[in-house]
């Protein structure tokens, strides 16, 4: 690792033990709970607006530039990783003046900084919070401090001293102030350029998706203040509950037909193969979808 | 104050080669404040990669805890140093066989003319766990310390063997604190490790006052021959630690970044959600 930084730096950095269960335990399970229930707009949303799914079927959202962007995130953040503890750890001295710099503990804070780095990453990518995202994101945290002391426990290394050499480490080094504040140094540098570039670009360069999600949120603002119209006009409306067609605005719309379009196709249908190729059949979609979008938000400012 | 003695005009240049074993070198300096509370005494090597793969490798933990059958068979993992004269060593490995064996003494020199020794505390440098169970003697309750390394021998490099690096039977044998400092390796290639404690005598009198010292070394240890450097550094301790500019100016770096970017994407949210109103959507 880092050859040209350190000449013949040639151990491995992390604990063998750490590397093992990075990929198995630490990292695998927030990223299977992101990738199952995570949600960028509400399933309504993603009904309403079949442009969503444009950007999956012209292939934007993993491709090769997407691909080295990811690369390019992977290796600033393994610099920052690495060169901001190597700088603090360059003339050290513990807190009882004890030996700090070694390989142990570098390793440590290393990998702690590591995992936390990863979780939080996670965490800023996840856009709808289930139980299950909260559980396996803290939980792996704790899953690692947890390993992490026991392998360096007093205890393991009685029964097997060749193997976990880390004995007393995470107590040690764990408990020194200066090593936190390099961690939490190392998370901050890992992931402000993220949360730079994230918010720049939802600003000035937002996605169908980002502009759907913000609609959401708007929405969800604009409803309480709507709310507080049927509690005074409690008994109208509940007279008019079980026949909604009573109400004014309901009689106009069915009467002049504006919610039934005889010359397009309803929208269920259109997803069938047309002769014609696929670029039309998408561009039928994005008609009828433009359609639908008034008619549903004809219905919900009705409702409101 | 570095003590390599490579440049000619320095009092230790004579021990790069020397004539006489052991040498003695000494070197004045002044210490121009006081130090205060406690003192801590470090030898600092650079150009020293106690990170290097086979060299990290080259120990065996079992036999440093004291296991018997471990300690008259080393780990393979210690190999050249694993044995000698047909014996095996004790301990075994290339980080043992490397331990630094320079002495060195601190004395003031006061306005009389007997320069007052400082007094040295090398006990309570390493850390506990490593002393208490990392690193244990192997068993015997009251056979004395030769007895219960015999069978083995000495590492090559060394003078003396293991059990005779301390008349302090709880400073001897593999739990001897000097010994346990010097196996904890290094990440870096310039590092230094703890040496000795000079604690504070009480508070009226400051640990060392400012005035003029010399350190006196027993130069043993040999690193020209790979460029490397020797230095001794006296430091004091605050609640994060040692001196250590790198963390403060990091923080500050980062902060102000961290501070302008923050103002910058208030600026452009603030200009963006004048231009358009977030409820529009383009389809």
């Amino acid at each position: 690792m880092y050859p040209g930084a350190v000449d013949e730096l040639q151990e491995t950095v992390y604990d063998q033990w750490f590397i093992t269960l990075f990929n198995i335990v630490y990292t695998s399970l927030p990223v299977l709970a992101m990738g199952i229930f995570d949600q960028d707009v509400s399933d309504q949303n993603s009904m309403d607006c079949p442009q969503l799914y444009r950007p999956g079927q012209l292939n934007l959202l993993f491709n090769k530039h997407k691909f080295f962007i990811c690369v390019a995130h992977g290796i600033y953040t393994s610099l920052a990783l690495f060169f901001i503890p190597y700088g603090a750890f360059y003339n050290v001295a513990g807190e009882d003046g004890q030996h700090i710099a070694d390989y142990q503990s570098f390793a440590v804070t290393m990998a702690t900084s590591l995992v936390i780095v990863v979780s939080v990453q996670i965490a800023l990518d996840t856009s709808y919070w289930t139980v299950i995202n909260h559980v396996f994101i803290w939980g792996s945290i704790a899953t690692y401090f947890l390993i992490l002391f026991t392998t360096h426990s007093n205890g393991i290394f009685g029964i097997f001293p060749n193997q976990f050499p880390f004995v007393g480490n995470a107590r040690h080094s764990l408990t020194q102030k200066c090593i936190w504040l390099v961690i939490l140094l190392t998370t901050v540098a890992s992931f402000m350029p993220v949360v730079a570039y994230r918010f720049l670009k939802v600003d000035l360069f937002p996605t169908l998706s980002d502009q759907i999600r913000q609609w959401q949120k708007a929405q969800k603002k604009a409803r309480p203040r709507h709310s507080r119209k049927p509690q005074t006009r409690r008994s109208s409306s509940r007279r008019s509950g079980y026949a909604f067609a009573h109400q004014e605005g309901y009689g106009e719309l069915i009467t002049s037909g504006k919610n039934m379009r005889a010359n397009n196709p309803p929208p269920t249908s259109g997803l069938e193969k047309t002769p014609a190729n696929s670029t039309s059949w998408i561009e039928n979609l994005y008609k009828k979808t433009t359609d639908t979008v008034i008619s549903f938000s004809q219905d919900k400012t009705v409702k409101l | 104050i570095d003590y390599t003695g490579t440049d000619p005009s320095s009092p230790c240049n004579k021990c790069l080669s020397p004539n006489e074993t052991p040498c003695v070198c000494t070197i004045n300096f002044t210490l121009e404040q006081s130090f205060e509370g406690n003192v801590f005494m470090y030898y600092g090597l650079s150009n020293f990669y106690q990170n290097h793969r086979r060299y990290v490798k080259s120990r065996d933990d079992s036999q440093l805890n004291g296991d018997p059958s471990a300690l008259l068979n080393p780990s393979k993992e210690c190999e050249p140093y694993r044995r000698n004269e047909d014996k095996p060593i004790a301990p075994c490995g290339a980080i043992a066989n490397s331990m630094f064996n320079d002495t060195l003494e601190l004395f003031l020199v006061g306005n009389e003319s007997d320069p007052t020794p400082i007094i040295l505390k090398k006990k309570g440098i390493a850390w506990w766990t490593d002393k208490n169970v990392k690193f244990r003697n192997p068993p015997g309750g009251d056979i004395p310390l030769e007895e219960r390394f015999k069978g083995t021998t000495k590492p090559v490099n060394w003078v003396k063997p293991v059990y005779m690096l301390d008349s302090d039977q709880d400073n001897n044998g593999f739990i001897n604190e000097d010994f346990i400092v010097w196996m904890r390796t290094a990440a870096l290639p310039t590092f230094r490790k703890l040496y000795r404690l000079i604690e504070r005598t009480n508070d009226l009198h400051p640990t060392l006052p400012a005035g003029r010292y010399y350190l006196n070394i027993t130069y043993n240890y040999p690193v020209h021959s790979f460029d490397g450097r020797k230095r001794m550094i006296l430091s004091t301790i605050s609640w994060m630690g040692g001196k250590n500019p790198f963390l403060g100016i990091a923080y500050i770096a980062i902060g102000s970044i961290s501070f302008l970017l923050g103002v910058v994407l208030l600026v452009i949210n603030h200009k963006y959600r004048n231009s358009s109103n977030t409820a529009d959507i383009t389809i």
